[in-house]
């Protein structure tokens, strides 16, 4: 465990100091930021903005704000850990440097899992854990409610994890796969806003089907003490169970290897 | 069944892979048939290879593109899950990827590169240095040892991005080589290198097999990779093993004769040399001409009594013919020399 840990340590000093070597990149990721944040906004300043909006689907701006924050910081864990890994092992299973990562006396997964780290997004971080403490001010949030977001969003995390893991582990079989994460992007975007304020249908398709509403709208719902049991507990479980299935999903997919030519 | 040697350091029974292949016809049109309708094939790239190395022994693995020998080592290493056969490599089952067993070997692909490429080298050593968890001392010792032997002053504290290639590639070889495996397979380690450079890395693999008492497979398309380190040879053709053996049973096997050189005082055509061998060349003053191997005491004679000669010398084969002879015949059965 303690060597995993000093290996992560290894790991995001190495690729810090890759990332330092091109400086021109901070601009472009800051802005891309911002951006970020802006469309994010936009979104829940058009459906507030008409007069007489008090609440929408049940949820106050405040609250609404709330899943926003929850948002953003999910695009900061995905574009900062997850997705600057999970983007190269499509890239390593076709140019064959997947070989190296399994030479290694390591585990494979923890390998392409930890690698990388896109320092350039900590912005996406910061706007979202502003945007939560802000919202959050606002209302009352007992100490129970705020245990239960963080290890819920936690939750929400290993399912993001997960879901991505599975979509680039295709990699091993169909090689190319940026299509798969322009999928995982588009209906994660349905995240901003929370899931109560879609129609039912739509609601139980982003509950069941595609776990969104567990990743913003659950944590969110924790901190304002609105959450029902069945939704606190089925978090936990659903990331569980993902983690399990990924993991079979990527030692078949590993054992099916084929190794680019050299 | 054969039953494995006991201290073998590499043990191969029967050792096949297949792979599905699809095929796409040239041109737009064969691309779209293609997408809509994959036409596979099973290809089958090792078929039945069988042997054994003792520890510290250093074998050349050769044969033509495509012959199998990258997927063998790949097998090996425990990269690839064998189709079919029985497979040990320090004691263990390579395909369960053991951390013990990961720890004992190191795979070096001359064209494939695992260092860090904005990084320095040494950052990558590091990295390695953790993987691998290498003591401090036994890390610093290695070093030092790699720094002497290939030469890397000056060159690890550079961007990777920044160095030659045979640079580049010495680093690789440390990196690949840090935590003092016991089995190692190279696959074309020198390809690309200048004569100087392929001598540096040849000096390394032999000083590393003699002072660690490493085992060595080594795939090269430079027969004198082969020949300068390798006693015992390979030969892995369409999937088959053609030949086991010495180096020296190898050329004499494979060579339908040798090679006569003269050089001679008075000059004389090519007809007039005609009766004492074939492939005559006559360039000036020298010539040269093939002999078949029981011929070559009577007629280096026969040469000597009839023509005015000023030297004459027997060479066996290069090796690159002994190849070619070797994949042009038709009979497909081992020989352990």
């Amino acid at each position: 465990m303690t060597r995993y840990l000093r290996l992560m340590r290894l790991f995001t000093g190495a690729t810090l100091s890759a990332q330092l070597e091109y400086r021109a990149n901070f601009l472009g990721a800051i802005l891309a930021s911002l951006g970020e944040v802006g469309v994010a906004l936009l979104g829940i300043g058009v459906l507030f903005g008409q007069p007489g909006t008090e609440t929408v689907g049940g949820w106050t701006f405040r609250e609404a704000l709330l899943v926003t924050g929850f948002f953003m910081l999910t695009e900061g864990v995905i574009s900062v850990f997850i997705q600057p890994n999970m983007s190269k092992i499509a890239e390593a299973v076709r140019t064959g440097s997947m070989d190296f990562t399994l030479l290694k006396p390591l585990d494979a997964q923890f390998g392409v899992s930890t690698r990388h780290l896109n320092v350039l997004r900590v912005g996406d971080l910061l706007i979202g854990l502003g945007l939560i403490a802000y919202a959050a001010s606002g209302l009352t949030v007992t100490g129970g409610g705020l245990a239960g977001a963080a290890v819920l969003y936690l939750s929400a995390v290993v399912i993001v994890y997960c879901i991505w893991l599975a979509l680039s582990t295709t990699a091993f079989w169909f090689v190319k796969t940026q299509n798969a994460s322009e999928l995982f992007n588009g209906v994660f975007g349905a995240a901003r806003f929370p899931v109560t304020a879609f129609p039912v249908p739509v609601r139980a398709l982003l509950t069941f089907v595609v776990p969104v509403a567990l990743i913003t709208t659950v944590p969110a719902q924790a901190l304002t003490g609105t959450l029902t049991p069945a939704l606190a507990l089925a978090s936990p479980l659903v990331a569980g169970a993902a983690f399990v299935l990924t993991r079979l999903f990527w030692l078949r997919a590993v054992a099916s290897y084929t190794s680019a030519s050299s | 069944m054969t039953t494995p040697t006991p201290d073998a350091a590499v043990h191969v029974r029967d050792l096949r892979k297949s792979y599905t292949v699809h095929e796409k016809e040239p041109g737009f049109l064969g691309s779209l048939r293609s997408f809509v309708r994959r036409q596979s094939r099973e290809v089958e790239a090792v078929r039945g290879v069988s042997f054994d190395l003792a520890p510290g022994e250093v074998v050349g693995f050769l044969g033509p593109n495509g012959a199998g020998k990258t997927t063998t080592l790949k097998m090996l290493s425990g990269l690839l899950h064998p189709s079919g056969g029985e497979l040990r490599v320090a004691g263990f089952e390579p395909r369960r990827r053991e951390a013990d067993f990961l720890r004992r070997i190191t795979l070096v692909m001359g064209q494939k590169q695992q260092l860090i490429w904005d990084l320095p080298a040494l950052d990558s050593f590091l990295v390695n240095q953790a993987i691998y968890e290498i003591p401090d001392p036994q890390y610093r010792a290695t070093m030092h040892e790699f720094t002497e032997v290939l030469g890397l002053e000056g060159i690890l504290k550079k961007q990777v991005r920044k160095l030659s290639l045979g640079e580049r590639m010495k680093c690789e070889l440390a990196a690949a080589l840090l935590h003092r495996p016991r089995v190692l397979f190279l696959d074309e380690p020198t390809i690309g290198l200048d004569v100087n450079m392929q001598e540096a890395v040849r000096a390394f693999i032999r000083d590393y097999n003699e002072r660690y008492g490493a085992t060595v497979i080594l795939t090269s398309h430079y027969m004198a990779d082969v020949t300068a380190l390798a006693r015992r040879i390979l030969v892995i053709d369409q999937g088959q093993l053609v030949f086991d053996g010495d180096l020296a049973r190898l050329v004499e096997r494979g060579g339908g004769g040798k090679t006569v050189r003269l050089q001679l005082r008075r000059p004389v055509t090519a007809e007039a040399l005609a009766g004492y061998g074939s492939d005559v060349k006559v360039d000036g003053l020298s010539a040269e001409l093939t002999v078949p191997r029981a011929e070559v005491s009577p007629r280096a004679a026969r040469l000597l009594a009839d023509l005015d000669v000023a030297d004459l010398t027997v060479e066996d084969p290069p090796i690159e013919a002994v190849m070619a002879e070797l994949f042009g015949r038709k009979d497909r059965e081992v020989v352990r020399g």
